[in-house]
């Protein structure tokens, strides 16, 4: 019997030996039915781990497919289809114009997470510049459940979707779970504030209109606020260096119960079980101590 | 085979890579979940530490390193670093497939009866088809190590698949994840 390491025919299985090494355990090979079953033992392994692997990259690929292409600035949530895109895009165009004229857009508003000294709905003066939040809440009259269910297929892929805002907005960003409170994330995108990132996440629940949870950098520590706007209520706070805005069809006591659900939700990176995460399942959840 | 993923900006490239750098991290970490935290932690490290990355580098390269050097960093951090790194069978098997799904329990078991760094190795050259010095930049290990521990571990493999075949049915089957031989 020929001896040959295990170091030899590991090299020879792996592809890593020299042809004139390779041809001479192959003639080895041809003559030593030991040596030949511990290679074939040995190929066995090998096969298997890169099976194996395989296996683990193949249900990745599937929970995290990546994008076509890298995303542009402004909408860089990827759509389903570059159709849609601009057929939602027409629309919400056309529906703002029909809101400019209809509502005497802009209105004024407080601040989002302001110090509640602000007053509720004005008349627009013309002397005053409109805010980001006046704007984003005035385009949640825009968002009907068509919007959603017809216009645009939910996003596939939540986890990257959340660490593309988290990238925009900031980590210390929230992406809640509301399932409990009866709303389904439908999808998230991010629009733009002057010059500053907006985040848009939107929920529908069993009935009614969507509802929206809007997010930008923000200062310091505010409490929620609520305002009305005709059918639409809103919340806002700040939290962690975010000014949020909740925003949708429901009363004073619906929208801060949500809102202070969002609130009291832990951070992804603090959750033991996040909503959604960058990739599959969970965001962030630190590997418990044990 | 060199790593050949080259981005002259780094997040169009980690997104592309996603699921190769969560394979990774699962394989490290040994549980999904926390693989998902460990990378979203390294994925903000790198995002925010962007100018670490020297242009011509081998992206999957650097990123795979700096996941493992994020997760070194942690380990050494906790009171009981050992046991810290201990996995769960069932939670490690479910990184192979769902529970509907065939899967090699055979060697799901045996990946997750090594240590970590043995199982990255495994990944790096067999799955990712990294050769020896590349997979040693990752793990911070020189290429002779790699290569030693290939054997090692193929070897030991091949050992324990030929001892499954040639035991009686009775004596294969009484446990899901045979320990195998030691090896460190």
């Amino acid at each position: 019997m020929t001896e040959l390491s295990d170091d030899l025919l590991v090299a020879y299985v792996d592809g890593q030996l020299a042809r004139k090494q390779t041809s001479a355990v192959e003639k080895v090979l041809e003559q030593d039915d030991v040596i030949a079953r511990r290679v074939d033992a040995l190929k066995d392994a090998h096969s298997r781990l890169e099976a194996a692997f395989e296996a683990i990259l193949t249900g990745e690929e599937a929970e995290v497919a990546p994008p076509p292409a890298p995303p542009g600035p402004g909408f860089f949530v990827p759509w389903a289809t570059a159709a849609k895109v601009g057929l939602a895009g027409t629309g919400l165009i056309a529906a703002l114009v029909l809101a400019m004229a209809g509502y005497g857009w802009p209105l004024v508003m407080p601040q989002f997470a302001g110090d509640g000294s602000g007053a509720g709905d004005v008349e627009w003066t013309g002397s005053l510049p409109s805010s980001w939040q006046d704007e984003v809440v005035r385009a949640q009259t825009l968002l009907t459940r068509a919007t959603l269910e017809v216009g645009l297929e939910s996003q596939g892929n939540q986890d990257l979707v959340a660490f593309q805002l988290a990238q925009a907005i900031g980590p210390s960003l929230k992406l809640p779970d509301l399932a409990p409170q009866g709303f389904r994330f439908m999808r998230a995108q991010l629009l733009r504030a002057g010059d500053e990132p907006l985040a848009q996440l939107l929920f529908l629940g069993t009935s009614g209109a969507p509802l929206a949870l809007y997010a930008k950098k923000g200062e310091g520590a505010a409490a929620p606020s609520f305002k009305s706007h005709g059918a639409i209520g809103s919340v806002a706070w700040s939290q962690d260096g975010i000014a949020y805005l909740l925003a949708g069809e429901a009363d004073a006591g619906r929208l801060m119960k949500l809102a202070e659900a969002i609130r009291t939700e832990p951070r992804a990176e603090e959750s033991a079980e996040p909503p959604y995460s960058l990739l599959p399942h969970t965001l962030a959840a630190p590997a418990p101590a044990q | 085979m060199q790593a050949e993923e080259f981005h002259d900006s780094i997040r169009p490239g980690l997104i592309t890579m996603l699921p190769r750098l969560k394979r990774f991290a699962d394989l490290l970490v040994g549980a999904r979940e926390e693989a998902t935290a460990l990378l979203r932690r390294s994925l903000h490290v790198m995002l925010a530490e962007e100018h670490r990355y020297q242009r011509g580098m081998a992206l999957d390269l650097w990123a795979f390193g700096e996941i493992y050097r994020l997760w070194l960093s942690e380990l050494r951090d906790h009171v009981n670093p050992m046991g810290h790194a201990k996995i769960e069978d069932a939670r490690f098997a479910r990184l192979f497939g769902e529970e509907d799904e065939e899967i090699d329990t055979v060697t799901a078991g045996f990946l997750g009866s090594l240590p970590p760094q043995q199982r990255l190795t495994l990944l790096l050259v067999y799955g990712e088809r990294f050769d020896h010095i590349d997979a040693g930049r990752v793990l911070d290990v020189p290429a002779d190590t790699i290569g030693a521990r290939l054997v090692r571990i193929t070897a030991a493999f091949a050992d324990r698949l030929r001892s499954r075949g040639q035991a009686t049915p009775s004596a294969t089957i009484e446990t899901l994840y045979p320990q195998g031989p030691e090896l460190s």
